[in-house]
């Protein structure tokens, strides 16, 4: 393993090589020895080589993050423990299903930023889903008798439908259907980013509107080809295609590197209930100081030997690290340095002592008499003073 | 642009006019970024502002797995990309001044952006415009180095002598430089 390591240059480009290997021995397999192999689709080819290798870079660059790492190899972990196994698969069933099927915490930040999310996200899977299984040669139709199609996947004969039934309909115009998702939600989209206050403030072109134009364009050229056969009789279809293969290759290209990048990496998701939460949105670890419960012991554990990875010091002076306390704490422990007072660390302290020379100016309590540095004359008439009981 | 924010505790009356003024910023939802806290309730009822302090290597964006906290030009951290925040909450117990907040309901981390949308444009951020005691506070970078100078020369007249290792603690907090 070490001697095929040692013939790449990195590691991201090794799995680069491995994917696009396996991609073509799925090629050859599908398409049954490159017999069926469409040349009509040789440029979206090329250019899904191209966005798998760009995704496996950013994949492999993104995963070698410590961060990330951590996450990961705790989940790795998690599974492999017994006693949490109806837990983990819980919660990976639940996640999967409510934000990653239905997306239901963007429906929570409005049913109209949710509808356009969700057809935009399905539209664009349903559509990478087609349009990858014909360029690779994944699938296609054989012509079983003149009147029923079937499909073939991976050389193997899956589905047989009449050829012009309601189900042929819909697999002929899956693409269609998906881009018609898409084209709704991108228009969607738009709009909010054109009407909107609030978001307006904080987009980039180059990054929310970009894609969303390249979407648009994707999907206009694409619902355009079938316009073109359809309603006009194939009228300019052959520049068309030309047209929507460059819009194509423009999208697969930018897609592991801009913001569509999200897509692969939202699984993660599934990551946080697993391993962070016994019980949804309970908390269990204890604070040091205050003793609120603000976390769990795996996440502050994960969080320590993430930021001393990266050679962060936050441990302190009793050796409790920063983030055994709860943020609240925390931002107390910062404030009460600045205001030149320790603060109290561990659990079950006094009040702070303010009247010990130290004081935070602004506090109301009297400062003691040794804090003003009185002149040993006065400090005796003083004492004399309060021991005849006058009043300070 | 060469401004910064710059903070003093004690001056801090506990009015929470930064909180409302942050919950009206753009993009905010109104929900506040920032905190009034009390140093310790049983002792006086001295209150502080809290804010992000836009680390210049922030912790937060270390440890978040998703890689979703970016940092723009004039180091100001922003928060969460909304794509991209898998609602870990690891920056929030990460950062070292317990800063990032949570919203569960919407399943994303939001944090003080120093209003970016107004200090690109040299406008001061929403609580700093309207702090009245001024224990928050926009202002030059100059500026901020005399009024550090002449607290620590006040310390030292009120007989707070600071030690070699020690100066920071006898000073005002201030982050976000801007450079030019």
């Amino acid at each position: 393993m070490k001697s095929l390591e040692r013939s790449f240059y990195s590691k991201s480009s090794k799995y680069s090589f491995i994917v696009v290997l396996l991609l073509f021995f799925s090629i050859w397999i599908g398409t049954e020895n490159f017999l069926h192999f469409d040349m009509a689709l040789m440029g979206y080819l090329i250019s899904s080589l191209i966005f798998a290798i760009g995704l496996t870079i950013r994949m492999s660059s993104w995963l070698l993050r410590p961060a990330t790492r951590q996450v990961i190899q705790r989940s790795l972990q998690n599974l492999r423990q017994r006693k949490y196994k109806r837990r983990n698969m819980k919660a990976i069933l639940k996640t999967a299903f409510e934000n990653i099927f239905l997306q239901k915490f963007i429906f929570k930040r409005g049913i109209y930023r949710g509808v356009q999310h969700f057809l935009i996200a399905w539209g664009c899977i349903g559509s990478f889903a087609i349009t990858f299984g014909l360029t690779f040669g994944w699938m296609h139709f054989e012509l079983v008798d003149p009147e029923t199609y079937t499909i073939v996947v991976m050389g193997v004969e899956t589905i047989s439908m009449a050829a012009h039934g309601f189900f042929a309909e819909m697999v002929y115009n899956g693409l269609n259907i998906t881009a018609s998702m898409v084209l709704i939600g991108v228009c969607m989209a738009l709009t909010r980013r054109i009407v909107n206050e609030d978001v307006k403030v904080t987009q980039r072109a180059e990054f929310d509107l970009f894609p969303l134009f390249l979407l648009l364009a994707v999907t206009v050229t694409g619902l355009l080809l079938t316009v073109s056969y359809v309603l006009l009789d194939g009228w300019m279809h052959h520049y068309m295609t030309l047209v929507h293969q460059v819009t194509v290759v423009v999208l697969l290209i930018y897609f592991p590197f801009g913001k569509l990048f999200h897509l692969p990496i939202r699984p993660l998701t599934t990551a946080v209930p697993m391993n962070y939460q016994e019980e949804w949105k309970v908390d269990t670890r204890p604070c040091l100081r205050c003793g609120t419960v603000y976390s769990s012991d795996p996440q502050v554990s994960d969080v320590k030997e993430i930021l001393s990875v990266q050679q962060f010091d936050l441990q302190l002076e009793d050796g409790s690290y920063l983030s055994d306390y709860c943020p609240a704490c925390r931002r107390r422990i910062r404030v009460m340095k600045q205001l030149n007072n320790q603060p109290h660390l561990q659990q079950g302290h006094n009040p702070i002592l303010t009247r010990n020379g130290s004081e935070m100016s602004g506090f109301g309590g009297r400062r003691t008499d040794d804090y003003y540095n009185f002149p040993e004359h006065v400090q005796k008439e003083l004492k004399q003073y309060k021991e005849e009981g006058g009043n300070e | 642009m060469n401004k910064i924010m710059y903070l003093e505790f004690e001056r801090c009356i506990g009015c929470r006019a930064c909180q409302a003024a942050c919950r009206e910023c753009g993009d905010h939802d109104a929900k506040e970024r920032n905190y009034v806290e009390y140093v310790d309730f049983t002792e006086s009822r001295q209150t502080y502002p809290m804010l992000c302090m836009q680390c210049k290597d922030p912790a937060c964006a270390r440890v978040c797995p998703a890689n979703a906290i970016q940092i723009t030009d004039e180091g100001v951290v922003l928060s969460a990309m909304e794509e991209k925040c898998i609602g870990c909450r690891n920056c929030t117990f990460g950062c070292p001044f317990g800063i990032p907040k949570f919203d569960f309901e919407e399943n994303k981390m939001y944090k003080c952006d120093m209003c970016y949308d107004r200090s690109k444009h040299d406008i001061a951020p929403m609580c700093a415009s309207v702090c009245p005691s001024e224990a928050i506070r926009f202002i030059d970078f100059d500026e901020m180095q005399q009024l550090r100078r002449r607290r620590s020369q006040m310390n030292l007249v009120e007989g707070k002598k600071p030690q070699e290792g020690n100066k920071w603690e006898y000073v005002p907090e201030f982050f976000g430089v801007y450079t030019d």
